[in-house]
């Protein structure tokens, strides 16, 4: 009675084929149905069947899965190579070139040159992007470390978020608060103020341009 | 004493560049400068800081610190290279490349075995300080983060790193970190930046004092690894730590411009336990102060406004003398204007190139102290930029006006100039004797028919000039054998004498007709700052560093009657008190017994026929004079007749016409042309 009351127990095929009943919640009086052997054998190898077609489905996913990832990878290595074309033509320039070998050495350099300029330029012509060929000797990678540092100095003592002020108002206020009280230097040397006043010239003109107080 | 038309010349726009690094050496006390121009400078602590070295630098460069090792100096900059400098031929003995990216500073231990930089790339490198040459030794682990500052422990041990928020100790045999001192920002918006350890200095009890860019002076303890205190110095960064020798002083460098100094005290009298304690701020510069150096006896500092100044300690100065004066050093010690008396025209040697001018002319005359009109304006005749990268060492124009010499430390150029009325050109001579390399110092004979030069091991080249060919004469060379460079030459009027001047105190004097060396000035102890040969009487008068002045006669070799007397009566006190050394000595032809020498802030005429001043009488005494009526002047002359009219004077010379040509540098034109200053807001303003 309590393996009845489980409900449907696994099948062992092993052990047998057990006779499997099927408890209806209806009718607890009628008597257990009869299932003949042969279906439930069915049964049970029907069930064994599809959990083998599910792993084998599940496989072939996963196969098919992995095959399109190497497909990817293929044409993205694909990509970064140059062309078939380019390399077919690496490979008959060699030829050439030992062909060439044979010829009297002026000819040969003469030829190996122009060969070596006209790779160099369909080379040049099919790199991607912007590209240019510099020699390590001719420009350092210091200099630029070196401008990077000055930068950062630069930028610490006289960038953004320092308070500093000009010559021009350092030497002002010592003139003003010194023994002797003078003038901004602005007004005392010409040289200082020369931008302020242009400036000023300039807004005083734009201003009597447009009051029209210049009568005309 | 007579009326002389001054020439006042301002054009000559003299810029020096910011100190950058300063580096003492104990043993012979001598300061080594380096500027941003990269020139390196050698001042003399014992000797009024006399600057008895000048190393010319070089476009592009961008020294960053500097390092003694005995008695070699190794500079590094953000170039990436460390160079050794042949301080004898004053150049640059060799550059080797550290391979770790720009080079933020350079330490030696106090051993004298091992120089450690520290570089962009965050590696500590040591190299071995062996015989003529360093030798890479090792890496310490490499840090992320750049290495702004360094200092070893006296016993070369440890080293200290001060880095980008933070500060590392390393151990220098392991090469691994033994201690990670984190650094706080500062408040409010700095926060948000990354706080720079500026300068770190490592005391022999294990005590770290960092100064860092949030104004900050953190005092640590290694043992432990951790803060012990922290005093807030100032608002804005602090730029550099030294120690004294004794590590009971450290003083630190603001961008504001003050010094702030810290000392080991007690804070209970009487009781053991001390402290740092921040006692004295002196404020004795206008903008950044880039570099400190804690003497003992002063403390010497030099940042963005060029200035060097030296602010004596009282404490711990013991007797009363020339070291108890704060001195600010802002011109150079020698003289950067040549001048061709007899076609009136003036050379300005700049870093980079040279240039010529023609001196104006008026005709009126007027009142003592008034402004003539001008008839013909100065006019620049010509400007001669040098191919390569190398700073100008050494220049002069010949009397006459028609050759032009200057010399780097790789090339030495000549040049003929013709110069009519209104047209200029210049010829380079290019066949010059292959002796002509380099020069430390350019002299011509007085009919500008020889050219001296300077070189190395104290000797000097003599080269006739001619219209076509210019024959190598012969090499004069000193008896001493002496290593040092000649820092000044001097040749007479008739072409029979030169004198030289080397670092060694040594003064030569050879004779042209025989071309051998004729004689030698007894050592002084003191540097020449300036000497000139009299026309008439063939005597050497040499002024020293420490304002001493003698008069050598070059036929008797002996010093002359009136030198001797001079030195029996002593020099007025307020002559040998002036801070800045005599640049140039010339002389009159109209009046034999006047020597005119002139120094920064005044120029002089020293009459030989008249009494020595005594420390009773009136040293400054031309005003009074003045206004005495004729008879009574005599009675209170004397002999040295000084006159302060002219400031910041960089040349004074007087021309064959009679005229004084007195060459200025107003300092508010080099202020206007400094970099930014920080703000500062101040009451009532």
């Amino acid at each position: 009675m309590a393996k009845l009351q489980r409900g449907e127990s696994e099948c062992e095929l092993e052990k047998g084929v057990r006779v499997s009943v099927v408890m209806s919640d209806s009718s607890e009086d009628e008597g257990p149905e009869e299932v003949a052997f042969e279906e439930s054998r069915s049964a049970a190898l029907k069930s064994e069947e599809e959990k083998l077609q599910a792993a084998k489905r599940e496989k072939e996913l996963l196969k098919e899965k992995r095959r399109k990832r190497q497909q990817f990878f293929q044409e993205q290595k694909k990509k970064r190579l140059l062309s078939d074309t380019l390399l077919e033509e690496f490979d008959t320039v060699p030829q050439k070139q030992k062909k060439l070998s044979d010829d009297r050495d002026e000819e040969k350099d003469k030829k190996q040159q122009k060969l070596t300029k006209s790779k160099k330029k369909k080379a040049s012509r099919s790199l991607q992007g912007n590209c240019s060929v510099m020699r390590l000797k001719d420009e350092s990678a210091d200099s630029s470390m070196q401008q990077s540092a000055m930068d950062f100095i630069q930028a610490r003592l006289y960038g953004s978020g320092t308070l500093r002020t000009t010559n021009a108002e350092l030497l002002s206020l010592e003139k003003k608060r010194g023994v002797k009280k003078g003038a901004a230097v602005q007004f005392v040397n010409k040289k200082w103020g020369a931008e302020q006043k242009a400036k000023a010239e300039k807004s005083n003109k734009r201003f009597i341009h447009r009051q029209k107080l210049v009568t005309t | 004493m007579g009326e002389f038309k001054v020439h006042r010349v301002r054009f000559f726009d003299y810029m020096p560049s910011a100190i950058r690094a300063l580096a003492f050496q104990p043993q012979r006390e001598k300061i080594a400068v380096a500027r941003t121009s990269g020139s390196v400078e050698i001042f003399n602590c014992a000797d009024r800081f006399f600057q008895e070295k000048i190393i010319p630098g070089r476009e592009q460069a961008a020294t960053e610190a500097l390092a003694w090792v005995g008695d070699r100096l190794f500079s590094a900059g953000l170039n990436g290279v460390i160079s050794e400098y042949d301080l004898e031929n004053q150049k640059v003995k060799y550059t080797i490349d550290a391979f770790g990216g720009p080079i933020w500073t350079i330490a030696s231990n106090q051993q004298g075995t091992h120089l450690a930089v520290g570089c962009e790339d965050g590696t500590v490198k040591l190299f071995e300080v062996c015989e003529g040459k360093i030798q890479f030794e090792k890496n310490l682990a490499k840090q992320k983060g750049r290495i702004l500052s360094l200092s070893w422990h006296p016993s070369g041990s440890r080293i200290v790193a001060g880095m980008m928020d933070m500060i590392r100790v390393f151990n220098t045999e392991t090469g691994q970190s033994v201690h990670r001192l984190l650094v706080e920002r500062g408040i409010g918006a700095s926060r948000s930046v990354e706080c720079v350890v500026w300068g770190v200095v490592y005391l022999s009890d294990g005590t770290i004092i960092s100064g860092d860019s949030s104004g900050k002076v953190k005092i640590w303890d290694d043992l432990t690894g951790t803060l012990i205190k922290s005093h807030q110095v100032t608002k804005w960064d602090v730029l550099a730590l030294s120690v004294s020798q004794d590590e009971t002083s450290v003083v630190a460098g603001t961008s504001e411009g003050t010094v702030v100094q810290f000392q080991f005290l007690s804070v209970v009298l009487g009781q053991e336990d001390k402290e740092w304690v921040q006692t004295r701020i002196f404020k004795n510069h206008t903008h950044d102060v880039r570099t400190v150096l804690e003497l003992g006896t002063a403390v010497v500092s030099g940042g963005m406004d060029t200035q060097f100044v030296v602010r004596p300690l009282l404490d711990k100065i013991e007797e009363r003398g020339p070291e108890c004066v704060l001195r600010k050093i802002q011109f150079p010690h020698r003289s950067l204007v040549s001048c061709a008396k007899k076609a009136g025209l003036l050379l300005f040697q700049y870093p980079g190139h040279l240039e010529l001018w023609r001196l104006g002319e008026s005709d009126g005359h007027g009142a003592s102290g008034s402004v003539l009109p001008v008839k013909r304006k100065p006019e620049k005749l010509l400007h001669l930029k040098i191919k390569g990268e190398e700073h100008i060492c050494c220049s002069a124009v010949s009397p006459c006006g028609e050759w032009i010499a200057y010399s780097t430390v790789a090339s030495f150029r000549l040049y003929r100039l013709h110069c009519d009325n209104n047209n200029v050109s210049i010829t380079k001579v290019s066949k010059l004797p292959k002796v002509l390399s380099s020069a430390n110092q350019i002299c011509f004979s007085s009919d500008s028919s020889k050219l001296f030069a300077a070189s190395t091991c104290s000797s000097v080249h003599v080269v006739s000039l001619s219209q076509t060919v210019h024959k190598f004469v012969c090499t004069l060379k000193p008896k001493s054998g002496s290593v040092q460079a000649v820092h000044l030459l001097a040749a007479s009027e008739d072409g029979k004498w030169l004198a030289s001047a080397n670092s060694d105190r040594e003064v030569q004097i050879y004779n042209l007709t025989k071309m051998k060396l004729h004689s030698t000035v007894p050592v002084y102890n003191s540097g020449v700052t300036a000497m000139a040969i009299h026309p008439t009487t063939n005597n050497l008068f040499m002024v020293h560093a420490d304002q001493q002045v003698f008069e050598y006669s070059i036929e008797e070799k002996k010093y002359t009657d009136w030198s001797r007397q001079v030195q029996r009566n002593g020099l007025h006190y307020l002559w040998l008190a002036r801070d800045t050394p005599v640049t140039n000595v010339t002389f009159n032809p109209k009046n034999p017994t006047h020597i005119i020498l002139h120094d920064a802030y005044m120029f002089c005429i020293i009459d030989q026929t008249l009494p020595l001043p005594d420390s009773s009488s009136q040293f400054y005494n031309q005003l009074t004079l003045r206004s005495l009526p004729e008879k009574d002047r005599t009675k209170h002359s004397h002999a040295f007749k000084m006159c302060k009219t002219f400031k910041e004077l960089m040349f004074v010379e007087l021309m064959e016409d009679q005229s004084l040509v007195a060459v200025e540098r107003p300092l508010v034109e080099i202020a206007a042309q400094l970099p930014a200053p920080v703000r500062q807001k101040k009451f009532a303003t």
